[in-house]
């Protein structure tokens, strides 16, 4: 019989953290997790570190691998930001406001942060679980291991399992034919023989056209 | 579409690809004060002198895509081509504020018609529009990044209607402020966050709306951490094939990423554009009087 008791208690897969990225995992049983921003330092004692550069696809992968491990309750912010983009103003932004209808995170300065992969309850997790610490600016790893050691003292494990991000299957969607055949949707076709490109709408149109003329 | 003499566009096989290597980015072995425009000016020559010599060697035309972190550094970095550089360049900065200050700069000292703003997007907000607006450039790169409508109809929206996140789109507001010549960038994305959509996209915009495409595909291959891991000479030879694949997805420039690649992406280019034309050569598409076709084979 399988003995679930062991995963339970790790409290994270076998494979987190779930999604790829820049980073590097030390000790996924620790409390804490370092987000460095642009500032390529190497740190001891976190659960996880690493650079994020961009406000959005990078964020959702911080968040995705974040709540998948119920043992990080702090999520240190620090080195420097990077600029135009602001993703440490942005991961604090969604932490404080959370995103809108359309998926922006409501009160970010960064150039384009929306949320596209992740659901709303992976967002309240994310509020819920981590509390943020806003070092941005710092690049003193000694003094950043510090508040590692500190943070990791004060935290016991979030209590629930695991939240895992499933990606969107994206939509199985039928084409209209045309007179071409090779689709690229957006009524655009190719007819590979002519290699001509047809805007399916403006062929509609032309013909249209020529039948009532 | 022709910007400083430099031309754009075309059925697939008829002009060259135009290439667009960038100097003075973020980490730069040659910016020694990235706030100042403080640079190795003997470095950034021997740079944008090899950039034009692989373009006269293979006949793909080349842009200067200039990045800078202030507008001080623009400054310096336009009294210094003034010099060595006198084809189009593109201005470009992660700051949306030293953006419209380069394009009222660039029209102040008479540059506008060489200048492509990158990019008008997303984040345009009504400050950099209304500085874009007031300057005398006409040419910019539009980013169908559609964050929240992922995928190519999602990016069409974007430039066409501005599907859920603007009133109205991309392409509308960029002829408002009075920018004629469009160049047209998908946002290449991540590998296995949506990288290839770009490609597709790539064709069917060039279809749909007849302007130039062009995409900064290098950015998903410089992301890929499993790549990273590798020599230099695998990684350069992936960039080489991302590159080429864009233009065989009907892209009419690239953003090839750091001018020191040059000696890799001129080839490559130049490779795709002989195969391209070749491949149409009996469909009554002849390439133009410069192109890779006449000029290496």
């Amino acid at each position: 019989m399988r003995d679930t008791t062991k995963k339970r208690i790790k409290g994270y897969e076998e494979t987190w953290p779930p999604v790829r990225g820049d980073y590097r995992v030390c000790d996924p049983d620790a409390a804490v997790a370092v987000v460095t921003l642009t500032s390529p330092l190497v740190l001891r004692g976190a659960a996880i570190f690493g650079q994020c550069k961009t406000e959005n696809l990078g964020v959702e992968k911080i968040v995705a691998n974040v709540i998948s491990n119920c043992n990080i309750r702090f999520l240190i912010l620090c080195g420097v930001e990077s600029k135009g983009h602001l993703p440490g103003n942005t991961i604090l932004a969604l932490h404080r406001n959370g995103i809108d209808e359309q998926g922006r995170i409501i009160g970010s300065g960064g150039a384009i942060p929306f949320i596209q992969n992740l659901p709303p309850e992976a967002i309240s997790r994310f509020q819920d679980q981590v509390e943020l610490i806003d070092c941005i600016g710092i690049e003193d790893a000694a003094q950043i291991e510090e508040l590692i050691v500190r943070y990791s003292r004060m935290a016991k494990p979030y209590p629930s399992e695991p939240f895992q991000v499933v990606k969107r299957k994206a939509a199985h969607r039928l084409i209209a034919a045309g007179e071409g055949d090779l689709f690229f949707g957006a009524g655009v076709a190719m007819d590979t023989t002519a290699w001509i490109v047809i805007d399916e709408s403006e062929t509609e149109a032309t013909i249209e056209a020529a039948t009532e003329g | 579409m022709n910007v400083g003499g430099v031309k754009f566009g075309g059925q697939p096989g008829e002009l060259p690809s135009v290439l667009c290597g960038t100097i003075f980015y973020q980490g730069h072995r040659i910016v020694e004060d990235e706030g100042r425009g403080i640079f190795d000016k003997k470095a950034a020559k021997r740079l944008i002198d090899r950039q034009a010599e692989l373009s006269a060697e293979t006949g793909c035309p080349s842009v200067l895509h200039l990045y800078a972190r202030s507008i001080q550094a623009f400054q310096s970095y336009l009294d210094f081509i003034d010099g060595v550089w006198s084809g189009p360049f593109i201005i470009d900065s992660a700051d949306a504020a030293t953006r419209a200050a380069a394009a009222a700069l660039v029209s102040e000292i008479g540059y506008a018609d060489r200048a492509i703003y990158n990019s008008i997007s997303l984040a345009t907000d009504e400050a950099e529009a209304r500085s874009i607006g007031d300057s005398e450039v006409d040419t910019a790169i539009i980013l169908a990044y559609n964050p929240s409508e992922p995928g190519v109809d999602g990016s069409l929206a974007i430039l066409e209607t501005g599907g859920r996140v603007r009133a109205e789109g991309l392409l509308a507001t960029a002829r408002d402020l009075g920018v004629t010549n469009l160049l047209i960038d998908p946002a290449v994305l991540p590998l296995g966050s949506g990288a290839g959509s770009a490609l597709r996209f790539s064709v069917a915009a060039k279809a749909r709306l007849g302007l130039p495409v062009g995409s900064g595909i290098h950015n998903a291959i410089s992301s890929w951490s499993w790549l990273s891991k590798k020599e230099t000479a695998i990684r350069k030879g992936c960039d080489a094939a991302a590159g080429a694949m864009q233009l065989l997805s009907a892209a009419d420039f690239l953003l090839y990423g750091p001018i020191e690649m040059a000696d890799v992406i001129f080839p490559a280019a130049a490779m795709a554009d002989i195969l391209i034309a070749e491949a149409v050569r009996d469909l009554d598409i002849a390439p133009e009087g410069v192109h890779p076709l006449h000029r290496l084979v």
